[in-house]
C-alpha cells in the first residue's frame, strides 16, 4: 500500500495549480532553448538555473526538471530535421531519424519519438517509485567510506565510458577535483588557491564554469565551424505514426525503456550509453537489419525510449544517495544546494514532497511535453530556420545575464568567458567537459568523504577495502581502470561506435 | 592528433606541476589527519603522471596530421573580435549600465561576429533585444541588472 500513498503524494504535489504551471514554462521553455542549435540539455539547463532561485524549491526543481525534459526532446527535433544532435543521447536518433525526415516523414519520426518518450517516461517512474525508497533505506548504512567508493566509482564509470582516450577524461576529472578544492576549506577554515580574491574565496561558481564550458564554448566552435545545415521539414502534415509505425514500434519501446533505465542508474553513463545499446539491440534483433540507417522507425522509436528512461533512471542516484550519476544531475545537485537542502538517503524522509514531487512532474512534464509538441512543432521548425549569425548574439547575452544575475558580480562573468576559451580549446584538442564538471561537483564531497574515513581509520587506506560494500564499490572501478590494459578483453564500447 | 596531444599534454603538465608546487604552501596535514593541502596535492601528482602517460601514448600513436590547423584561418579574427566584445562587456557593464553595454555589445556582434548584417538591421535589432531584454530580466522578472553611472 505504500506504493499507493506515495503516488497519490507525487500527483497532490504536482498537482497543486502553481507547480503544474512551473512544470509547464519548464518544458515549453526547455525545448525552445533545447531547439536552438548548439544548446543541448546541459547549457539549457544552466542558462535557465538562475531564474529558479527566486522560487520554492519544490516548483523550482520540478521547473528544472521540466526544463531537462523539454531540452532532450528539442534534441530530439534538431536531430530529426537538420541532422544535428542536440546533445550526445540523440545523436543515434539522427541515423534512422534524419533520413526519415528526408523521405517526408518527419511527421512520425516526431512523433514517435514523443510517444516513445512518453512511454518510457511513464513505466520508467513506476520503476523509480518501487526502487528508490528501498535503496534509500539501504544507502542509509552508508558511511564516509563507501561514500567515497561510490563517489570513486562514479567517476571512474564516467571516464570509461568517454568517447575518447580514457586517460585524457581521467585528466579532465583531476582537473575538476583540483577547481573544486579553491575557495575556504570546509574543514580547516583555510583559503585555498584564491590568492586574496574576494570571489574566490567561496570557490569557483557551478554556474559561470558550466555555461563557459557548455555554452560560450559551443557558440565559438559555431561561429568557427559556420557550417550550414539543410532543413528537411518541407510539410509536416501528419505527426501521428500509423497503425504500422506503432506496429514496428512498440516492442522497441519497451526494450528502450528496460534498457535505457537500468544503464540509467548506474552512475557515470546513463542515457548516451542507453540510446546506443538500444540501437545495437533493434538492430540486431530486426528481421530487416539492412534498413536500420535508412529510415528505420524502430531505430528512433528504441533510442529516444532508452534516453528517456535513462535520463529519469539517472535520477535514483542523486535522490537517494546524493550522487550526481551525470552532468545534469550535477547541476541539479548544484540547484539542491543552493536552495539550502540537504541531498543524501534522508531526502525521502525530510522533504517527501520534493521527492515524490519531482517523481510527480516526471510523469506529468512527459505528458505536457507530448501535448505540448504535437502542436507547436512547426513552431519549432521555424526557430531551427533562424541563421545562426543573428541568433548567437542573443545566447551569448542570455549567458552573461544569466552568470550576472546569479551574485551580480562581474568577475563571475569573466570566469564564464575564461572557460568558454578553455572549453573551446579542449573541444579542439579532443578533451571531455563532462568528466571535468562531475569532479568539479563531486570534488567537495569526495574530499570530505576522503578526509573523514582517515580520521576514522586513523590513516589507514585498508578502511576502503575491509568494508563489504566500499570493498566491492572500489574493486569494479580498479577492475574498470584497468581493463583497457589487459589483454583479451574486448576494446571498451566507445560513444562512436555503432555495433 | 599526435602533435597536437603531445603539446597539450604538456601544458596540462606544467599546469599540474604549477597545482603541486601551490599545494605545498597549504599545510598538508598527515595521513591521519589530512590537511587542506592533502587533495589538492594528490591531484596534482596524479594529473602529472597522466599528462606523462598522455605524451607517452600520443608519441607512439599514428603520426597521421588533420589537415589544416586547428583553428579556422578564415574566422579567428571574428572569434577575436567575439572574445574582445564578451571581455570589453565585463569590464564596461557596471559604469555605463546594463541598457548601453548591451546594445554596444551586440551592435559588436552582429557587425563582426560572424557575418556583416547590414548597420540599419545590427542597430535596430540591437535596440529591440537589449529593450526586450531589460523588460523581462529587469521589469518583470526583478534581477538586478546594474544600472552604471547614467542611472538606467
Amino acid at each position: 500500500m505504500e506504493f499507493f500513498s506515495n503516488l497519490h503524494l507525487a500527483f497532490s504535489v504536482i498537482l497543486q495549480p502553481d507547480n503544474l504551471l512551473f512544470c509547464f514554462i519548464g518544458c515549453l521553455i526547455g525545448t525552445l532553448i533545447g531547439v536552438l542549435p548548439g544548446l543541448g540539455p546541459v547549457a539549457t539547463i544552466s542558462l535557465l538555473l538562475p531564474s529558479t532561485f527566486h522560487i520554492n524549491p519544490v516548483s523550482a526543481i520540478i521547473m528544472l526538471g521540466g526544463i531537462y525534459y523539454g531540452a532532450m526532446y528539442g534534441g530530439s527535433i534538431t536531430s530529426i530535421l537538420v541532422n544535428i544532435p542536440g546533445e550526445a543521447a540523440s545523436v543515434v536518433t539522427c541515423l534512422d531519424g534524419y533520413q526519415m525526415a528526408r523521405q517526408g516523414r518527419a511527421g512520425p519520426a516526431l512523433g514517435i519519438s514523443a510517444f516513445g518518450s512518453f512511454i518510457a517516461g511513464t513505466l520508467a517512474t513506476v520503476l523509480i517509485m518501487l526502487i528508490a525508497p528501498p535503496l534509500a533505506r539501504v544507502a542509509l548504512e552508508f558511511g564516509p567510506p563507501e561514500y567515497f567508493s561510490l563517489m570513486f566509482l562514479g567517476l571512474t564509470v564516467l571516464t570509461y565510458l568517454a568517447s575518447g582516450s580514457m586517460v585524457k577524461a581521467l585528466m579532465m576529472a583531476c582537473v575538476g577535483i583540483f577547481l573544486g578544492t579553491i575557495g575556504t576549506d570546509n574543514i580547516s577554515g583555510i583559503e585555498r588557491f584564491t590568492y586574496r580574491s574576494y570571489t574566490l574565496m567561496d570557490g569557483i561558481g557551478l554556474i559561470p564554469v558550466i555555461m563557459g564550458l557548455f555554452g560560450i564554448s559551443e557558440v565559438l566552435l559555431n561561429i568557427d565551424a559556420a557550417s550550414r545545415q539543410e532543413i528537411y521539414p518541407t510539410r509536416l502534415s501528419h505527426l501521428l505514426p500509423t497503425l504500422r509505425d506503432w506496429k514496428d514500434s512498440i516492442l522497441p519501446i519497451i526494450r528502450g525503456t528496460l534498457i535505457g533505465f537500468f544503464l540509467g542508474i548506474l552512475p557515470g553513463g546513463g542515457a548516451v550509453i542507453a540510446s546506443f545499446a538500444s540501437y545495437a539491440v533493434e538492430k540486431k534483433v530486426s528481421k530487416h537489419p539492412e534498413r536500420f540507417g535508412s529510415g528505420a522507425i524502430e531505430g528512433v522509436a528504441g533510442p529516444e525510449s532508452a534516453n528517456n528512461a535513462a535520463s529519469q533512471g539517472a535520477f535514483i542516484p542523486l535522490l537517494t544517495l546524493g550522487i550526481p550519476a551525470n552532468v545534469v544531475m550535477a547541476i541539479l545537485l548544484g540547484a539542491l544546494l543552493i536552495h539550502n537542502i540537504k541531498v543524501g538517503p534522508l531526502l525521502i524522509k525530510d522533504n517527501p514532497n520534493l521527492f515524490w514531487g519531482v517523481l510527480g512532474s516526471m510523469y506529468v512534464g512527459n505528458a505536457m511535453l507530448l501535448i505540448l509538441n504535437v502542436p507547436l512543432i512547426g513552431i519549432w521548425v521555424r526557430i531551427l530556420k533562424i541563421p545562426y549569425p543573428i541568433l548567437f548574439p542573443l545566447i551569448l547575452l542570455f549567458c552573461l545575464i544569466g552568470v550576472y544575475s546569479v551574485n551580480n558580480n562581474i568577475y563571475e562573468v569573466i570566469i564564464m568567458i575564461l572557460f568558454g576559451v578553455v572549453g573551446y580549446l579542449m573541444k579542439k584538442f579532443a578533451y571531455e567537459g563532462a568528466p571535468l564538471i562531475l569532479a568539479f561537483v563531486l570534488s567537495p564531497l569526495l574530499e570530505n568523504a576522503l578526509r573523514q574515513s582517515l580520521i576514522m581509520s586513523g590513516g589507514d587506506f585498508s578502511i576502503f577495502f575491509t568494508r563489504p560494500i566500499s570493498l566491492f564499490l572500489i574493486a569494479v572501478a580498479i577492475f574498470l581502470l584497468v581493463s583497457p590494459l589487459l589483454p583479451g578483453i574486448k576494446r571498451r564500447p566507445k560513444g562512436g561506435d555503432l555495433a | 592528433m599526435k602533435k597536437y596531444d603531445q603539446t597539450s599534454s604538456l601544458v596540462w603538465l606544467g599546469f599540474a606541476l604549477l597545482i603541486c608546487v601551490e599545494s605545498f604552501r597549504l599545510p598538508l596535514g598527515s595521513i591521519h589527519d589530512p590537511g587542506p593541502g592533502f587533495l589538492p596535492l594528490l591531484v596534482g601528482v596524479l594529473l602529472a603522471g597522466l599528462s606523462v602517460i598522455c605524451f607517452l601514448q600520443a608519441r607512439k600513436g599514428p603520426s597521421a596530421e588533420p589537415k589544416g590547423s586547428w583553428y579556422s584561418t578564415e574566422r579567428w579574427k571574428n572569434l577575436v573580435w567575439v572574445l574582445l566584445a564578451l571581455l570589453a562587456y565585463a569590464v564596461v557593464l557596471d559604469y555605463l549600465g546594463f541598457l548601453i553595454s548591451t546594445f554596444l555589445l551586440l551592435i559588436v556582434l552582429f557587425r563582426f561576429g560572424m557575418e556583416p548584417q547590414r548597420w540599419a538591421w545590427a542597430i535596430g535589432g540591437s535596440v529591440i533585444a537589449s529593450l526586450s531584454c531589460y523588460a523581462v530580466f529587469e521589469l518583470w522578472l526583478r534581477t538586478q541588472l546594474p544600472k552604471g553611472i547614467l542611472g538606467f
